[in-house]
Order: C-alpha cells, then sequence, then structure tokens
C-alpha cells in the first residue's frame, strides 16, 4: 500500500502564495456573504497580492462542504465572478472537512502530471447560508403541485393526508450529523474523548493554548499578508474575529457541556461554526520561476484514510499522518513543524494518544513501535481551529498557507499536517521547504 | 414455524399470570439472534466480565478480542492479567474495568473464565468462585464461555482430570442457564492453538451462537493456516456450495453464507429447480439442478469448479429421512436414505478431492443428533448420520494437513417443514427436552454451518457442534 515516495519527479508543483478571508463567526458580519462571495473574495486577494494575471491561470480547483444546490460549482461561479477569464476551467470537490487539502493535493496532482502550471486551489463555507430543507415527504406530497399538476378536492386532500403529522411541513433543522449513525459529530467526539481517557482540563489546556498562539501570532503580525481584507457594506473586516487572547483555563472550565450531560466538551474547546474562505497559488517549479515567484514549499507526500465511523469517527488522521509519513520516507522525529486541525480539542488528544501508542502502531499501523509523541511546541504554532474558526474547506488551504510561510519565517525544512472530517476520514500531508 | 409457549413468554403480562398462578407451564425465553451480515464490532458497549484461575496463559488474546469487538470489559480480579487488558484498551480506545466482582447494578452480557491455569482439584474452586459470585448478573439470552486446556494433552492425572472436570461444570451450567435463554459451552484449546481463539471467541459470544449449548469443542492448530482471520465479509468473493440448498435449513444457510460476501452455488435435486433457482435469484448466486446420488454429480460439480475458480467451502447439506421401524423398513428406504445421506457425500468428496478445492478450503458436514443418541424409527438415518462422524474422524487430519478444515453440525430439534409433520404431542415433546425448552430455527444451523465455512474456522478440524439448544439426549 505505501507508495515509494519520494519518488524523482520530472515535474514538481511548488506553493508560491496563499491568502484567505479573515475568519468570522457564522451568522455575524459574514452572514450576507454566500459560500461563492467568500471564495471570491480569497481568490481576488490572492491575485492581487500576487500581481499574476488571470490569464496565467490554467485551473481552479476549489473545495467546499455546504454547497449552495443552485450552483455547487462553487470555484466556476467565484471565477466567474471576479472575472476571470470565461475560459479558465474549475471544479469543486467535496471531502467534508478534508476538502481544501482535498482541493490543494489534486492541483499539485495535476501539475506533476503535466495537466496544467498554475492552478487556484483553496475552499471556502459559508455556514451562515446553510440551506434549510423541507422534509422529503412534504417535497414529495408538493410535486404535482409544483409541477402544474390540475388539482381537484380530492388531490389537496391527498396531499394534506400525507403531510400529517404536522412536524412534516416544518423546515429541518440543519445539524452536523452523521448519515450513516445519525450522531452528531460532537456526540461522537465526546464519546471519543470518554473512550481514550480524554479530560476536560487537557481539552481546555489545549483550547486556551490555541488561543493565545493565534493571538501572538496576530500581534507579531504572521496573518498580515495571509489575510485579504473584506469589505461588507461599510465596513472593512481585517482580522479573525473568534481569537479570545484574555481567555484562561479559569474562564474556560465555567462553560457548560454542550453535547452531553456530564460530558467534557464545551464551546470553549470545540471548533465554532464559522464563515470563510482561503485561496493558495500553486505552480510548476519551472513556471514559478518563469514567472519570478519565490517558491515557498512544495508537497513531500500527502494520504488519506477512512475508519469506521461508528467507531471513532474522528480518529483516522492517527492513520493517515503515519501514512503520510511513511510515503515521505520520514518519521516524526524528522519533522520541524506539526499543523493538525482543531475540530475538538478531544479530537486532537486522541489523535495524538493514539500516534504516541505502541499497542495503536502495532494493531492499527502494522508499525512495531509507536509514531511518537508529538512535541507541543511544535504544535499549532500559529493557534488552530478552536481559536481561528473552522469555515469547513477553508481549513485545508489556512493549514498550507501558514505552514508555508512559517517554514520559511521560522527557518524550518519540513511540517505534518492531518485534518480529521466527517464520514470517519483522515487527510495528512508532508510538507517540505523549497 | 412459531411456538406458542415462546410467543406466550414473551408476553410479560401473561408470564406474570402464569408465574403468579404457579401454572405448571415451561416459558421458553425467547432467543435473541443475530441479524444479517457480521457486524465489524458485535459486542459494542456490551458488559463481558472475564475471570480465570491464576497462571491463566490466555489473557491477551482474550483481551485484544473483547477489545476488538468492541465489549466494555470488566476485568474481575486477575490483577495479573491487567497489562495486557491496558493495552488492548489503548489500541481500541476501549477502557476496561478491574473489579473484585460484577457490582449489583450490572447486568452482563457474557461470563468468561480463562481456566487454562487449572492443574488441580483445588484450582478448580477459582472456577466455582467466580461463577459462584457473578452468574446471578448474567443478563437473558446470555453467554458463558469458558476456555479450557485439552485434558488428554495433561502432563499429571492431577491436571488431565482438574481440565476434564471443567466439562462437567459447564455442561451442568448450560442446564441450568436455558430456562433464561442463555447458553455455556466449553473451548478447549490445544498446545498451540491459542492464537486462534479470536474467531470462535467471537462467535461464540456474539448472538449467533443462540441455539448452541452445552458444547466442548477443541480449538488447535491442526489446520495449516497463514492467512488472518477476516471478520467482516468473511467470505468475500468465495465460491461456496451448498447442496440440498433449495429449502430448510439449506436455503437458509445459503442465504447467511451469501450474506457474507460468498458466490452460493445452490444445489438442489432436479425437482425442486424452480425453488432453487428463485433462492440462486435473490442471492445472486447460481442455481445448480443435480441429484447427488447420480453419477452426473460428479462431474457436473467438477466442470462448475473448473469454471469458476474452485470451491472454497462445500457444506454438505442435502439429507432425506425415510422413517418406518425396522422390521417394517423396505430395503428402498434403507438404500435411497443411505446413498443420499452417507454414500454421495462420500463419493462426493473423493470427486473434488484437492484438485477443485481451493487453498484453505472448508467442508461442512450436516449430521444430527439422531446419528449420535439413535431415534425410534430412524435406524437408516441415524445410521447415515452417524456415519458422518466416522467420515469425519478420519478424514478431518489428513484435511488439515492441506490447509482444509472438515468439520460437522449436528442439529437437533429444529423447526422446519419436516418437523412439523411430526404429531403434535410428539413434536411438543421434543421441543422441551432441552436446556432452551424450544426448538431451534433453520437460521440456527445456518449460523454454524457460515462460521465453519469463514476463514476463522482454521480454528477448528474434525469438530462436531451440535445445534440442539442442549438437547437432554445423546450428551
Amino acid at each position: 500500500m505505501p507508495v515509494a515516495f519520494p519518488r524523482p519527479r520530472a515535474r514538481r508543483a511548488v506553493i508560491v502564495a496563499g491568502a484567505r478571508t479573515p475568519f468570522q463567526r457564522a451568522f455575524t458580519r459574514f452572514l450576507k456573504l454566500d459560500a461563492v462571495d467568500l471564495g471570491a473574495a480569497a481568490v481576488r486577494g490572492l491575485l492581487d497580492q500576487t500581481g499574476l494575471p488571470g490569464s496565467e491561470v490554467d485551473s481552479i480547483v476549489w473545495g467546499g462542504v455546504i454547497l449552495p444546490s443552485g450552483a455547487p460549482n462553487v470555484g466556476r461561479e467565484l471565477g466567474l465572478d471576479i472575472g476571470l477569464p470565461r475560459t479558465l476551467e474549475a471544479m469543486t470537490v467535496s471531502r467534508a472537512c478534508a476538502s481544501g487539502l482535498q482541493a490543494v493535493t489534486l492541483a499539485a496532482a495535476a501539475i506533476e502530471r503535466g495537466e496544467a502550471d498554475v492552478v487556484i486551489a483553496g475552499g471556502g463555507d459559508s455556514t451562515s447560508n446553510a440551506e434549510v430543507k423541507m422534509g422529503q415527504r412534504f417535497v414529495h406530497a408538493m410535486a404535482p403541485m409544483a409541477l402544474g399538476k390540475k388539482m381537484g378536492a380530492k388531490d389537496w386532500l391527498g396531499v394534506a393526508a400525507q403531510l400529517a403529522p404536522i412536524k412534516e411541513i416544518l423546515p429541518q433543522k440543519p445539524e452536523i450529523a452523521e448519515r450513516s449513525t445519525g450522531q452528531l459529530m460532537g456526540e461522537a467526539a465526546e464519546e471519543m474523548a470518554e473512550r481514550n481517557g480524554i479530560t476536560r482540563e487537557a481539552q481546555d489546556e489545549l483550547a486556551r493554548d490555541s488561543h493565545h498562539k493565534a493571538a501572538a501570532a496576530r500581534e507579531a503580525g504572521v496573518f498580515d499578508d495571509e489575510i485579504v481584507p473584506v469589505t461588507v457594506g461599510d465596513e472593512v473586516i481585517r482580522h479573525d474575529g473568534m481569537i479570545r487572547p484574555d481567555t484562561s483555563l479559569e474562564k474556560l472550565a465555567k462553560l457548560r457541556p454542550v453535547f452531553k450531560k456530564g460530558g467534557t466538551l464545551s464551546a470553549g474547546n470545540s471548533s465554532a461554526l464559522t464563515d470563510g474562505a482561503g485561496a493558495v497559488l500553486l505552480m510548476s517549479d519551472r513556471k514559478a520561476r518563469a514567472l519570478g515567484f519565490t517558491p515557498l514549499a512544495c508537497f513531500r507526500s500527502w494520504a488519506y484514510a477512512g475508519v469506521d465511523p461508528a467507531d471513532q469517527l474522528l480518529i483516522a488522521p492517527a492513520i493517515a499522518m503515519p501514512r503520510a509519513l511513511d510515503r515521505a520516507g520520514m518519521e516524526l522525529s524528522d519533522i520541524d513543524l506539526v499543523d493538525m486541525h482543531e475540530a475538538f480539542a478531544a479530537q486532537v488528544l486522541s489523535v495524538t494518544k493514539a500516534l504516541d501508542s505502541d499497542a495503536w502502531a502495532r494493531e492499527r499501523l502494522g508499525r512495531e513501535k509507536s509514531v511518537g509523541a508529538v512535541d507541543f511546541s511544535r504544535f499549532n504554532i500559529a493557534g488552530g481551529s478552536l481559536a481561528l474558526g473552522h469555515p469547513f474547506a477553508a481549513t485545508g488551504a489556512r493549514m498550507v498557507t501558514t505552514m508555508a510561510r512559517a517554514l520559511h519565517r521560522e527557518d524550518k525544512q519540513t511540517a505534518l499536517l492531518g485534518i480529521c472530517a466527517a464520514g470517519g476520514l483522515g487527510a495528512a500531508a508532508v510538507l517540505e521547504r523549497v | 414455524m412459531s411456538d406458542f409457549l415462546v410467543d406466550l413468554g414473551a408476553n410479560r403480562r401473561a408470564r406474570n399470570v402464569i408465574k403468579k398462578l404457579g401454572l405448571p407451564v415451561p416459558l421458553p425465553e425467547k432467543l435473541r439472534r443475530g441479524e444479517g451480515p457480521w457486524p465489524a464490532r458485535p459486542l459494542e458497549d456490551r458488559e463481558v466480565a472475564v475471570g480465570g484461575a491464576p497462571a491463566g496463559e490466555l489473557h491477551t488474546v482474550i483481551a485484544h478480542t473483547l477489545a476488538a469487538t468492541g465489549a466494555s470489559t470488566l476485568l474481575v480480579g486477575l490483577e495479573e492479567a491487567a497489562s495486557g487488558f491496558a493495552e488492548a484498551a489503548e489500541a481500541f480506545a476501549r477502557p476496561y474495568r478491574g473489579v473484585d466482582r460484577v457490582p449489583d447494578d450490572t447486568q452482563v452480557h457474557a461470563l468468561l473464565f480463562d481456566a487454562s491455569g487449572i492443574a488441580s482439584v483445588d484450582d478448580l474452586k477459582t472456577l466455582y468462585g467466580f461463577f459462584h459470585r457473578n452468574i446471578g448478573r448474567l443478563a437473558r439470552s446470555g453467554r458463558v464461555v469458558v476456555l479450557s486446556r485439552v485434558p488428554a494433552e495433561q502432563r499429571t492425572p492431577a491436571a488431565a482430570c482438574a481440565q476434564r472436570a471443567i466439562e462437567g461444570f459447564v455442561r451442568s451450567l448450560a442446564k441450568e442457564l436455558g430456562a433464561r435463554g442463555s447458553t455455556a459451552n466449553l473451548l478447549r484449546v490445544a498446545d498451540g492453538g491459542d492464537s486462534r481463539i479470536e474467531a470462535p471467541l467471537r462467535w461464540f459470544l456474539g448472538p449467533w451462537s443462540a441455539f448452541v449449548t452445552a458444547q466442548a469443542l477443541t480449538v488447535s492448530r491442526s489446520v495449516q493456516w497463514a492467512v488472518e482471520a477476516s471478520f467482516e465479509r468473511p467470505l468475500d468473493q468465495k465460491n461456496v456450495l451448498v447442496t440440498g440448498a433449495a429449502r430448510g435449513i439449506g436455503a437458509a444457510t445459503a442465504r447467511r453464507i451469501a450474506d457474507e460476501g460468498a458466490r452460493v452455488f445452490v444445489l438442489d435435486r432436479p425437482e425442486d429447480a424452480d425453488a432453487a433457482a428463485t433462492l440462486a435469484r435473490t442471492i445472486g448466486g447460481i442455481p445448480v439442478a443435480v441429484d447427488i446420488t447420480t453419477p452426473e454429480a460428479a462431474t457436473t460439480l467438477i466442470s462448475l469448479a473448473e469454471e469458476h475458480g474452485g470451491f472454497d467451502a462445500v457444506v454438505h447439506n442435502a439429507g432425506v429421512t425415510r422413517d418406518k421401524t425396522l422390521k417394517r423398513m423396505d430395503e428402498e428406504r434403507w438404500d435411497l436414505t443411505l446413498d443420499v445421506n452417507l454414500g454421495a457425500v462420500l463419493r462426493l468428496i473423493a470427486a473434488l478431492g484437492e484438485g477443485h478445492m481451493n487453498e484453505n478450503a472448508r467442508i461442512v458436514l450436516l449430521s444430527s443428533v439422531a446419528g449420535i443418541a439413535g431415534n425410534f424409527g430412524q435406524t437408516n438415518y441415524a445410521a447415515s448420520k452417524a456415519g458422518l462422524l466416522g467420515l469425519l474422524e478420519v478424514a478431518a487430519p489428513r484435511l488439515a494437513a492441506s490447509g482444509v478444515a472438515l468439520n460437522a453440525v449436528a442439529p437437533g430439534f429444529i423447526e422446519t417443514r419436516m418437523t412439523a409433520a411430526i404429531p403434535a404431542a410428539t413434536r411438543e415433546g421434543a421441543r422441551r427436552l432441552s436446556a432452551l425448552s424450544q426448538g431451534g430455527q433453520p437460521v440456527d444451523v445456518a449460523e454454524a454451518i457460515t462460521f465453519l465455512c469463514t476463514p476463522g474456522a482454521a480454528a477448528f478440524s474434525g469438530q462436531l457442534m451440535r445445534v440442539c439448544g442442549g438437547a437432554l439426549i445423546g450428551a
């Protein structure tokens, strides 16, 4: 199964730039912007920042989780909206919370296969604009009317009879629930916390650190070149909206459990619904140099993994990350920076616990020894989703951009990315400084 | 076929009335059975209490199996085993609890005891103690599984007698538990067989063994086997031949085997071709219309094997009854019964030989409790079914060397068209003469056969599993 990496590559895809919108809590300042608007803002910002003419772009690969049903190919729509050439092809992919990384790795693969020289990849979601669904029975009952069938009194009665009880005609509350198990993601994370023995204190500590690191990074101007300002009405939004520099264990401890009575997951140690988008500019090595760009990083490997969603829904990064390391021919100890999506503090700590377990390694990875302990001083150095927010498909693009830039800024060589996703999926990648 | 008393017993109000009035009516427990294919974690969140004698050697495999099946483990005493349980808990994120005894507020799905360390009469006290203290905490349709060693392999007479004593204990416990729909079985682990316990342990702890109780089977390493046991779609892409598959136990077996991913060859005689074809269509199998007593049977099967890449398992299920007391039994009844049930099986096994059976193949014979105990009016049938056991004893070791596991199941009273034809009073008596006080369903036999067709059945060679609900006869 592990593909022999690194293998000689005639063409190498390099990351040359990245940009994202500020991340804002859902139903706040980005309420009026849908997934296409947010994506357009990120891509426009990326092009402005790099000065790259749209005519140089060969392809857009976009990621999305809550796709607008009227225009699911968000990548295409945003290209048209911001006036990119109409001949520029585009697609949109979905792999739950790993959609952003999926888009970026697809772009890298396309470049390395020689299908394109310049690709914009990324993703974004507007959770504020999740479409409220009507019940399927309501839709089916109303269909004859909607399609213009002539309705008699008897037909109307028939429709009415199909709609009892009344809750059939009420709009359904959108929830992040697994289709196969019906379990809410937070409930699954709660179960993982319990089964892996992850305490409330440990979760709150991770959340506090995430906020403090994000705040420090913002103070230090780390995000200044990454974030493109977005104008809504009269307001220009320049910064992420959810970082709490002054949070503390005491404050976090006061929050109530949200997914289970007596549970350990609170609003403070779970990532919040967020609006935002992120874009990454990838090129072939040669093209980047020809256009005068400084490559930041390239992918040494990537890997995706699946586990049974009915078991530990969000544990798959503990399989994908070792797999990516194997493909890169590296050990965790060779890695300078680790960046993990923080869906829930409990999920991150369950994954790092598994990575550090010999028993997990033997049973699930076919390795004799554990992957190793994650060094938290090199972990999510600019904060994570708990502090920054998590506009589903934007997260992968954010992580790639932040890490590619961090490798340069911090003078490091390698970064390991890990993302958990609904459906029991995991994603990972090894980035290498160019 | 429905059983009035099982249905009555399932009605709580009726159960209470009968109990209050003290009526002498047995109320058998409605058994909890499996549904559909094997799930990834059959014991998900079910409590299993584990005990054992000191110096037991099977802790690690028990810990692994329970964690992998999703069980919540209660380790009763046995502090020496804690590290093994901790490791399995970490790998599967299934923490175990160490307790002195099963707490009063907890009902466990299963009690599992590692008796491999018992080497003397005194040691047996641990077996008594564990079950004496905890048996009251076993839920309805619960499971008791004891793991012992093989008495004949023991070095001292004391150890041999203590290990043999365990069997009497388990069989008796089975009779006591039957009224609550629970089962008790013994797995005797031969030298070198430790690593193969997982598959049988899963099966005996799971819902599929609902009608199997008071059994003692030997787990050994006799069958040459290098592949990993798989527990999800264990028969994926495998070719399985089931004879007599048009109806009854055969049809139930074909369905269950297809559930686990196999391509099933649904064989029945030409008179039943329609039923076989219908079943084959619903399970995506291949109908085979041939009379197994004819010479064409072998050639048909060989050409099928050649066309489809050999058989991975064969279930010799086809059988007939032609009952008469011996004095009245004509030659035709004798000849037909012996030929279908025994002669044809021998000929087909020989014809398929090793050339048409794939590596790690499985063969299952259908014996009968009548073959073990004898039955009025069935000299011919019992002779044929007992004859199969002779075949089992001699052929199993030979086949094991080439990786083939040959085993047999012996159904007791099963609710089929055949038993529905028995006069009501006799039928009612036959049903109640078992620890579980009820007849089995065809699917109970199908489950046992299906298990014996899977890769994990490499744990067994030459074993006879009775699917009889703990029948009081022929033990």
